[in-house]
């Protein structure tokens, strides 16, 4: 088979799949779970296909997808090497996911909307990963983003998500608006799109093409999918969602499409925005870790840590290692997953409660939930040799070694990470059941057990980079053979484990033993509601909306009833009206006055026929 | 005649003589009504669709071509001359496709004397037909008016609530900007001194002998004013919105759908590529008005609680960018035009069908009123949801690649990106409203008054007629969508062959890459693909291919 038919069968598998469902299976879920099921396996074929043909080569392919006067648009696959380990992420992580979903969602209503969705965001996520120039991302990027629309308002009877997808949808056009603004002013100033010609373009004539306007809106988009400041108000919002689509989408794949999209088009930012991506995402690692830390519900904890983690990403990118932040995408996505899963793996042993301070205890009633979660939290505090500590310490070295300043925002955002995520471990596992959901828990069937066990098992070893075939990993090695030149390697293993030990000791002098209240609200209730309030971003927004945007939609309405529809166009049937009025007078049926303007006209014809007026 | 052209002649003629025998009373029963209104309704679908896969995307100028010189007033250079090319061809097959969608919702619409307002309907769709197919610039204008003239007489007998004073706004407007339009068509037939009134005579003749600026300004100041008032050009709006939320379902989709289009391929094909220095003139004028409709008529739109009348205003709104790309006076922007103005046709008219199922199952328009539909009604939902997302310009539908063109077409001319960016944020607000809209009407629970509403009527979801007519719209927007190539071609051959003449604004240093490129290209500019022999032969492009 060619290469572009396994490419284009990648990515309408999907799509096809979600559109046999719509048409044929809205109403048994059962079959459209099992398709979507399949197809995502069928990705995954496809998929390690694509990744091991050709000795790693990239693959190209074109055709050409609209052609309007100077405007070409392809349709074409770039699949190279950062592409291969996005592949690999998302279809492998999907395939899981899919997976869990079956035991996850078994008693819902409405499967086959839900599945279909999963089928659709497979689509479009694939569409990002493969996509060779800018439009092209941009179809995708708003297909994910509608995608992700459906999934969270699977549950659109409760008004939390009716109200979260909205928000999602529209936070993140405000994103996009940038981003289409970047696309199009990189269109006519390198008459292309195209990401290789754009690499090749920059790379002969850097200081022409590259200009921090540009830079400022492409990153625009990125800021929005990964909902980094200050359009990071959708994500906690999000889980409103089923807890498998936050574990896929806002946590593994979508919104680290935003850091894919930086590294695809890295050669476009000067120095000045990539030093603000810097300080950004190292501000949310830390912003997000205090928001993570006064949490109650168990997937807004989680949220926030993708945020924080999100901004890690940024930082690496930032500091000019995209293969580093591409490498804490992977193991990011390995050990978020897996406790996004998990926590899906007690949300429906406890019936839906999401309070963790209901839980407790669910060590003895869940042993292998617990356990695959206690990996992921060690992953993530960055644990010494498990996945999290290479990435992370790779991005702590490297900010270490070049921008200070950086570095102690995320290595105070690292402590956080461990606090946050021990916190949420002692307080839902340990202890003594605080509910009588929790107490009635039972642990999970295989069909979920099984996809967490899978992934805790990456979460350990995903960090060995050379476990993974090349093909995969390509991308990430030059910097990461970047980083190992680097000095002070010994003082940043102290650092970090110091980080994630501090962390541990002092979440277990917190919260080993609570009860129905957070106890840093007692100890420190001033931090504490400073925390809770995150920084009133969400106030100051609904502000705007209710204060200025709802005001000046009702004065508009108000100016078009009063002045455009009112005045104009009455105004104008009033003059016509007057008009009429005035000549109505003429004609008021005496026989003598006609006789009068007949001889009145006649004399004034006359007297202009005769010259005596006028000149 | 052949096949196609007979087609061609068919889907006017067939309508209208559908409404011919409706008019004579044939037939008692009703569904001896229904089915010749059938017949009216289909045959224009099908002549849409075969005409435009048979066209060949290559040609340049026009297809399948059907010319009565005897027909019409020589000595006024009109004659009676139909045919296709690039541009109307997407806009032939939109009006065929809105007509079968908005028919099937009439004559299921249970409307009193319905063979009165089915026959008027045909003699729109008759109209609308017409007006794309003709070549001739009097009959375009002519059977525009024999579109129009029912729209009046159908909001004043069956439109909704003060019907009586919308009507006749809406008709002292149109009747208005029509008039308008027209000076601006006279004073091109008097001042050019061409063969023939249309535009490849009109061209033709021009390149010989230009019009001299001021002219050109003053009759495309016409034009402009009298099309613009036509497709509600802000601020000359205000009679679309209210004039929607009042007429009947199917004369709303109609009109805003493909009547109002009437304009913008006016200026499109027309105005700007004849007049281009009067374009020239008047193009920073009408970029400030179409951001009126962009953002003014958008804020709008955001505070409309009632649906109709959202959707009403949001389809002003994106007319704001059909503007946009015709002021941009280039090949780009006035074909990213076409694409939205096809696109946007179908999107509206499939928004005003959903909106009456919904009006139909919650017993009101009223937003606020409604709630938690869904669950009752997922096809509806779904149906309503690929619409808003279509009209919201979400890739994957059409209206995306229009807006986008239209976008790309303003980042041009650096003197542009001002109104770019301004564009661009039509982009959040009509997110706002759509999904406003949405999360209104079928997410949530239920609000009190449809409970009340609902348990002496019980809900059901769409029926299959109800499926089949908002279905082919959809399919047709997920078709331009997925493939733009396939009316991007066609536009793409005729446009560049259009605006060949108009010079453009760009005067800006090319880029280090761009050098290369245009010492390779011929930048010769004229309008001289219109070899004027080939009018007059009609039978040379009409072999079937």
């Amino acid at each position: 088979m060619e290469t572009e038919t396994i490419a284009f069968s990648l990515l309408l598998l999907p799509l096809l799949s979600a559109l046999v469902t719509l048409l044929f299976f809205r109403n048994s879920g059962n079959i459209a779970s099992l398709l979507s099921v399949a197809t995502s396996g069928g990705i995954l074929v496809f998929s390690l296909f694509l990744i091991f043909q050709g000795e790693n080569e990239s693959f190209v392919w074109q055709g050409t997808w609209l052609k309007l006067a100077n405007w070409e648009l392809n349709f074409g696959f770039l699949i190279d090497a950062p592409a291969r380990l996005l592949l690999f992420v998302v279809s492998f992580v999907g395939f899981l996911i899919h997976i869990f979903s079956l035991g996850y969602m078994s008693d819902d209503d409405a499967k086959a909307r839900y599945f279909g969705g999963l089928s659709l965001f497979m689509f479009s996520m694939i569409g990002i990963t493969v996509a060779d120039n800018l439009i092209m991302i941009f179809v995708f990027w708003e297909l994910v983003g509608f995608s992700s629309y459906l999934l969270i308002s699977h549950y659109f009877t409760t008004d939390e998500a009716a109200q979260a997808s909205k928000k999602a949808f529209i936070v993140n056009r405000v994103g996009d608006f940038g981003f289409l603004i970047g696309i199009v002013l990189t269109y006519w100033i390198a008459d292309t799109v195209n990401l290789i010609e754009l690499s090749q373009l920059v790379d002969s004539y850097p200081s022409y093409y590259v200009t921090t306007t540009i830079g400022l809106a492409l990153a625009c988009g990125f800021i929005g999918k990964s909902a980094q400041f200050p359009l990071h108000v959708w994500l906690p919002d999000a889980m409103a969602g089923p807890t498998p689509v936050s574990a896929l989408i806002h946590a593994a794949t979508m919104v680290a499409a935003g850091i894919y999209l930086l590294l695809r088009i890295d050669f476009m930012f000067t120095s000045q925005v990539l030093t603000l991506l810097a300080v950004l995402g190292a501000a949310m690692g830390l912003y997000a870790g205090f928001c993570a830390l006064v949490q109650r519900d168990i997937k807004k904890i989680l949220a926030y840590s993708t945020l924080s983690q999100l901004g890690y990403m940024t930082a690496a990118f930032g500091l000019g290692m995209p293969g580093i932040a591409l490498f804490h995408l992977m193991t990011h996505a390995f050990f978020k997953a897996l406790m996004f899963l998990g926590s899906g793996s007690v949300i429906h042993a406890c019936h839906h409660e999401q309070d963790i301070f209901n839980y407790g205890g669910l060590r003895k009633k869940m042993p292998i939930t617990a356990c695959t979660f206690l990996i992921g939290v060690l992953a993530i505090s960055g644990v010494n040799f498990l996945s999290g500590y290479f990435s992370k310490d790779a991005i702590l070295l490297g900010a270490y070694n070049l921008n200070l300043p950086v570095f102690i925002i995320l290595y105070a955002g690292a402590i956080l990470t461990a606090i946050y995520m021990f916190r949420l471990y002692f307080i839902t596992f340990e202890g003594d059941p605080r509910s009588e959901k929790s107490t009635n828990a039972h642990e999970s069937g295989p069909l979920m057990t099984g996809p967490l066990i899978l992934l805790s098992i990456l979460s350990i070893v995903g960090g060995y980079h050379s476990i993974f075939p090349i093909a995969i990993v390509e991308s990430i090695l030059p910097d990461i053979a970047k980083v190992t030149e680097m000095p002070n390697h010994l003082w940043m293993i102290v650092l970090g484990t110091f980080a994630w030990v501090a962390g541990v000791i002092i979440a277990k002098n917190l919260y080993r033993r609570v009860d129905q209240v957070d106890p840093l609200s007692v100890k420190a209730p001033l931090f504490f509601s400073l925390c809770q309030s995150k920084l009133f971003f969400d106030q100051i927004y609904a502000f705007y909306v209710k204060m200025i945007q709802d005001p000046l939609t009702r004065f508009f309405e108000v100016l078009e009833l009063l002045f455009i529809s009112g005045l104009m166009v009455r105004g104008s049937a009033g003059v016509a009206g007057l008009f009429a009025l005035i000549g109505k007078t003429f004609y008021n049926g005496k026989i003598h006055s006609y006789a009068f303007w007949f001889i009145s006209g006649t004399i004034a014809f006359i007297a202009y026929a005769l010259g005596l007026l006028g000149n | 005649m052949s096949f196609h052209q007979t087609l061609l002649l068919g889907s006017i003629l067939v309508p209208a003589l559908c409404s011919i025998l409706l008019f004579s009373g044939l037939g008692k029963r009703d569904s001896v009504v229904k089915n010749i209104s059938y017949i009216g309704f289909l045959f224009p679908f099908l002549a849409g669709i075969i005409l435009f896969v048979n066209f060949d995307s290559a040609m340049r100028g026009y297809c399948f071509e059907v010319f009565y010189p005897q027909m019409g007033l020589q000595e006024l250079k009109i004659t009676f001359h139909l045919g296709l090319n690039g541009v109307s061809s997407p806009l032939f097959a939109m009006a065929g496709i809105v007509g079968l969608a908005a028919g099937i919702a009439a004559i299921h619409s249970g409307a009193d004397r319905l063979r009165l307002y089915l026959a008027l309907l045909l003699i729109m769709q008759s109209g609308l037909m017409g007006l794309f197919a003709s070549i001739d610039l009097f009959f375009y204008y002519l059977f525009h008016e024999f579109a129009l003239i029912p729209t009046f007489i159908m909001i004043g007998l069956w439109g909704g609530r003060d019907r009586r004073s919308v009507a006749l706004e809406i008709t002292i407007y149109l009747t208005l900007g029509a008039l308008i339009s027209l000076g601006g068509l006279v004073a091109l037939n008097v001042l050019v001194d061409a063969e023939k009134f249309d535009f490849p005579s009109l061209s033709s003749a021009l390149a010989e002998t230009a019009l001299a600026d001021s002219t050109q300004v003053k009759i495309f100041g016409l034009l402009l004013f009298g099309f613009g008032i036509l497709v509600a050009l802000f601020p000359f709006h205000t009679w679309a919105a209210k004039g929607y939320e009042a007429a009947p379902t199917s004369v709303s989709m109609l009109h805003a759908g493909v009547l109002k289009k009437f304009g913008l391929y006016g200026l499109i094909q027309i105005a700007v590529p004849l007049l281009p220095e009067g374009a020239r003139e008047w193009s920073p004028y009408l970029m400030w008005l179409a951001l009126g409709n962009i953002l003014f008529v958008g804020f709008v739109t955001m505070a409309q609680t009632n649906l109709k009348s959202m959707v009403g205003y949001g389809s002003v709104m994106h007319m704001g960018y059909c503007f946009l790309g015709v002021a941009a006076c280039t090949a780009l922007g006035a074909g990213a035009g076409v694409m939205l103005m096809v696109a946007h046709g179908l999107s509206v008219s499939v928004m005003f069908l959903l909106a009456t199922q919904i009006q139909k199952r919650s017993g009101t328009f009223e937003m606020n009123e409604m709630g938690g539909l869904g669950t009752k009604t997922p096809i509806l939902a779904c149906f309503f949801i690929a619409a808003s997302l279509a009209t919201i310009g979400l890739p994957g539908f059409g209206n995306f690649w229009g807006e986008f063109g239209v976008f790309l077409s303003l980042g041009q001319e650096p003197d542009h990106h001002l109104f770019l960016g301004l564009a661009a944020l039509g982009i959040i607000i009509s997110a706002i409203f759509g999904l406003r809209a949405i999360a209104k009407i079928f997410y949530g629970s239920p609000s009190d008054e449809l409970l009340e509403h609902v348990k002496k009527n019980p809900i059901s979801d769409l029926k299959s007629q109800e499926i089949v007519s908002a279905g082919i719209i959809l399919i047709a927007l997920l078709f331009l969508g997925f493939w733009p190539r396939g009316i991007s071609d066609r536009i793409d051959t005729e446009i560049e062959t259009r605006y060949s003449g108009v010079p453009s604004l760009t005067t800006t240093s090319l880029p280090p890459c761009c050098l290369l490129k245009l010492n390779n290209s011929t930048t010769d500019g004229n309008l001289t693909n219109y070899s004027s022999d080939k009018i007059g032969i009609p039978t040379q492009n009409n072999s079937i291919k």
